[in-house]
């Protein structure tokens, strides 16, 4: 393993933790339909820093594993964020664009997951929609202030 | 307030479940939520929690305990239940006002209470018997074949491990910036949904400068110590399938033919 190769997952590792920590502190509102997840304010990271990628994957897995919903959130959550996050990172020259890849990942993945596997009885729309507006609350009011922020401290994610 | 926060479900003990290989539940878990949803009665709801009732059994884990832990989601199940009681329309049982309970409706409240139930009992019976650490070490073994393909199941289980464990470090971080911050007049608890989500600003940002801190320290003493990931390194615990592997799997595949005939002769 090449010398920056260790730090590029040593980083990824923290952001994981922190993902999962604030996961964890803001308990039940984390979880479930009408969810307001605050950790998902870190999905602006990939912008910075492509460390972050399996970062959030990683975070979103480990949230899910203590959640209460178990395997399946593990899997589906994971993925979706890890999706969010490669089209995030994809997106990192146009600043405004990317906290919009999770709201919409998320809000079609874990929204059809809610209907489909939990059987949440709103239509598919709703549970949808549900799920994207939260995502629009912690992408934009948090995510957005904390990328801009951020930006002016580069040389700590290099 | 982060003294109540219990991290993680795990209910430490030496029953057979909690010995068995981590790759063996993973998979046996995996195995069940399909089971789930192949099985389409009662019936097969029956053996689905008759299974379950033995293996929590021989798990030792108390019932109290796993019951707990759904306190979270009692209230979804139960708007789930009542939603699904009154949306479907068929032979009316009761009519109040506008509202009605039919035969089809209550039927398919029950259906999808249960499997819901059974859904997340299961697959929290993982992680209740399972140390997370053990648990990353499963994953990194089952994602070993596909590392052909690219995939870092190393380092992507190495990363998990460092994650898990620096969340208690974080917790306590996170503690002494709120208070810092609080200190210097921050209010956290006042105002709507927006005015509160902009106040944890102040506290993310001393959270990221510290936690990327501790990366590149951690970085550095591991390159020190000439680190280079996962080839050639031996552990510790080194995972072997047993005896008690091999009936487990005897036992989940004969779960998995009864869902299987249940599916088929009802």
């Amino acid at each position: 393993m090449k010398k920056h190769q260790t730090r590029f997952w040593i980083q990824a590792a923290l952001i994981a933790a922190i993902y999962a920590t604030l996961t964890i502190l803001l308990g039940s509102i984390g979880y479930g339909p009408v969810q307001f997840r605050i950790a998902e304010a870190l999905t602006v990271l990939p912008a910075l820093t492509p460390a972050a990628i399996p970062g959030l994957f990683a975070g979103c897995m480990i949230a899910n594993i203590l959640g209460p919903y178990g395997m399946i959130d593990m899997i589906l959550g994971g993925g979706a964020t890890l999706l969010a996050a490669i089209l995030s990172y994809r997106l990192r020259k146009h600043p405004a664009l990317v906290p919009l890849p999770p709201i919409l990942v998320n809000g079609v993945v874990i929204g059809a997951m809610l209907y489909y596997v939990y059987a949440v009885p709103m239509s598919l729309w709703a549970c949808m929609g549900a799920v994207s507006l939260g995502q629009l609350v912690s992408c934009y009011i948090i995510g957005y202030p904390l990328l801009k922020i951020l930006g002016h401290y580069e040389k700590i994610f290099q | 307030m982060l003294r109540d926060i219990t991290l993680g479900q795990y209910y430490p003990g030496n029953s057979v479940i909690h010995r068995l290989d981590p790759r063996v539940k993973i998979i046996g878990t995996m195995v069940y939520i399909v089971a789930l949803f192949v099985v389409h009665t009662f019936v097969g709801f029956a053996i689905s929690f008759v299974a379950l009732a033995a293996v929590i059994a021989v798990s030792k884990v108390p019932v109290k305990f796993i019951l707990r832990g759904l306190k979270p989601i009692f209230f979804i199940i139960l708007f789930t239940f009542v939603l699904n009681m009154f949306m479907y329309s068929g032979e009316v049982l009761v009519k109040i006002g506008f509202l009605q309970i039919t035969k089809e409706g209550l039927y398919t409240a029950f259906f999808m209470a249960t499997r819901l139930i059974l859904l997340i009992i299961g697959s929290s019976l993982l992680t209740l018997a399972t140390r997370p650490m053990s648990l990353t070490d499963g994953i990194e073994s089952l994602l070993k074949p596909f590392s052909k393909i690219g995939l870092p199941a190393h380092e992507l289980a190495m990363m998990m491990t460092i994650a898990l464990r620096f969340i208690p470090t974080l917790l306590e971080e996170t503690d002494k910036i709120m208070k810092a911050q609080q200190a210097r007049g921050a209010d956290f608890e006042t105002g709507n949904i927006f005015k509160r989500a902009k106040h944890l600003i102040p506290i993310l940002i001393p959270l990221f400068i510290s936690a990327f801190r501790i990366a590149q320290d951690m970085a550095m003493a591991m390159e020190a110590r000439c680190y280079r990931g996962g080839d050639n390194r031996t552990r510790m615990n080194v995972m072997k399938y047993s005896k008690i592997d091999g009936v487990a799997c005897v036992i989940l595949a004969l779960f998995v033919g009864a869902a299987i005939l249940e599916r088929i002769l009802i």
